[in-house]
């Protein structure tokens, strides 16, 4: 976008890209530095020692595939529900979900327990992948629909003129076509479920549900506000979520690029 | 077909059970609860800190995520590292930044440090100051989303066609009115996109303030979502708190339908 001739004025904006980058670096750099502050590496081993931080990600990494195959499933269907199949009253249901993308999950939570409860699904993973995935709905379908729209019709008229079922035109025509939004819906999701915090902080009682959002509060029990060793278990948390981005990445700009477009 | 509707149907029992879980309680009180909210001058406080918020938060990440787009999008060395540092931050989740970040903003933190190192004599205990702890949450907000707008300007950005730019240029355009009047426009759409989001996500807010500040000190970083939180789960009123959501609700669906119609108009 910018087109830079001389040689001065690439460094000038090499430079303001630099300072420009430099404050989103520095909370990492803090935590790094936090983390090795009082005994250094000792405070991983002390966080690594207590076990915990394995199952913490191995429950993330369930709640996460469940969420992610609930929207998936959900939002590809929906998204070419609306797109393209004729329903009665098809608009008063768009509205009503995108009304839904409003919801803050603050206002579920009381009906969420009492439900939960009532159903003893309370302390279970379903109690966080369900109301998970249904916030997350909203925004896929909208995305999904929006993508699906520009599919052209005379692709599935044809399919219908062979001889296809509304099943088999989503399966064989929609679903391939559709591949980059449904990355995209993939990244975004698997992002918020991972990230998700309040759901599994009230649903989830006992330690061996907790997901990996939860263990700057386990550790701040564990180690009465060790703020170095709540660090180091921060930076263990990162890293892989940090690894994984780079692997994907890719992938995910591609994805996201795909989401926007429209 | 029969899935499809569920998944509609999930939606909407989602938002009865909303509705199901308040209504006794509001029927009980009447209209007392919201007679009460109008009076609650911590209600106030809450819109105040939501509006200001949003708006300050809203210029300065898209401002920033426009800029990083089009720099990247020039031709600039170790892009992909630039592109890195500034998306990791919408990956880690704030729950995990929380304590991070308070220990940045504390005077035990790597700001105060630095401050000392250059003899600025400040001291940096903002968090505890309720003049500026709701400027370090937009700080954290900012840090954590600029990546959202940059990626979805970046996208938008490789559309453009370069030949188009390239004759403005001949024509004797130089860069920044090139960026400005071609540009800018160009990325209507995604800023829009972002406007309607920013607007549902700032009444949304919780987590930043919640993890951080927990709304103090004394109410100075309280939002909606918080507040209801306290209100409903650690004070128990729930008829209060439903109020509340009930306010909310209608305040998200009210701002993502104006956001849309702006969109319509243009």
């Amino acid at each position: 976008m910018f087109d830079m001739r001389s040689r001065k004025k690439k460094i000038l904006l090499q430079l303001i890209l630099l300072l420009m980058t430099i404050p989103y670096a520095v909370p990492l750099v803090q935590m790094v530095l936090g983390s090795l502050g009082g005994i250094g590496l000792g405070n991983y081993k002390a966080v690594w020692d207590t076990g915990v931080v394995p199952v913490f990600f191995r429950n993330s990494a369930i709640i996460s595939a469940g969420v992610i195959v609930l929207v998936y499933f959900f939002s590809m269907t929906a998204g070419f529900a609306f797109a393209k199949l004729h329903i009665a009253g098809k608009e008063v249901f768009f509205w009503l979900i995108l009304a839904a993308l409003t919801l803050p999950e603050v206002i579920l939570l009381t009906p969420l327990f009492v439900t939960f409860q009532k159903l003893h699904m309370y302390n279970t993973f379903f109690a966080v992948i369900l109301p998970s995935a249904a916030l997350q709905l909203p925004f896929a379908i909208l995305l999904t629909r929006n993508y699906d729209t520009g599919i052209p019709d005379a692709l599935i008229e044809a399919a219908r003129i062979d001889g296809a079922s509304p099943v088999k035109v989503f399966w064989y025509v929609i679903l391939p076509l559709a591949r980059p939004i449904a990355s995209s819906v993939t990244m975004l999701t698997l992002i918020n479920a991972w990230n998700a915090y309040l759901l599994p902080l009230l649903f989830l009682q006992s330690p061996k549900l907790q997901t990996v959002t939860l263990l700057p509060q386990f550790f701040q029990g564990e180690f009465t506000n060790d703020q170095t060793k709540i660090l180091a278990a921060a930076v263990l948390t990162a890293v892989p979520e940090i690894i994984a981005y780079l692997c994907m990445q890719k992938s995910f700009e591609k994805g996201m690029s795909a989401g926007a477009l429209k | 077909m029969i899935i499809i509707y569920f998944s509609i149907l999930f939606t909407i029992d989602l938002s009865a059970y909303n509705w199901d879980g308040l209504s006794p309680v509001r029927e009980f009180w009447g209209w007392e609860n919201y007679r009460r909210l109008f009076n609650d001058k911590v209600f106030w406080k809450c819109l105040s800190n939501t509006v200001v918020y949003f708006v300050i938060t809203f210029v300065i990440q898209n401002v920033l995520g426009f800029l990083f787009a089009a720099i990247l999008h020039s031709d600039v060395k170790f892009a992909v590292v630039h592109k890195c540092l500034i998306f990791i931050p919408t990956i880690i989740a704030p729950a995990t930044m929380a304590p991070v970040f308070r220990l940045l903003y504390s005077p035990q933190g790597m700001l105060q440090a630095l401050s000392d190192r250059l003899h600025l004599g400040i001291t940096v205990d903002w968090l505890s100051n309720p003049r500026t702890a709701l400027f370090v949450l937009m700080s954290v907000a900012i840090w954590e989303f600029t990546g959202m707008s940059f990626i979805l300007y970046f996208a938008a950005m490789s559309q453009i066609d370069r030949e188009i730019l390239e004759a403005a240029r001949i024509d004797g355009a130089g860069n920044l009115r090139v960026v400005w009047s071609m540009v800018v426009p160009f990325c209507r759409g995604t800023t829009i996109s972002l406007g309607m989001l920013g607007v549902i996500g700032a009444l949304k807010t919780f987590e930043i303030p919640y993890l951080i500040t927990t709304g103090g000190p004394n109410h100075a970083t309280e939002f909606l979502g918080t507040y209801i939180y306290r209100q409903g789960i650690r004070n128990s009123h729930l008829g209060y708190a439903a109020a509340l959501s009930v306010t909310l609700l209608v305040l998200a669906v009210c701002g993502a339908f104006l956001t849309n119609r702006l969109n319509k108009e243009e």
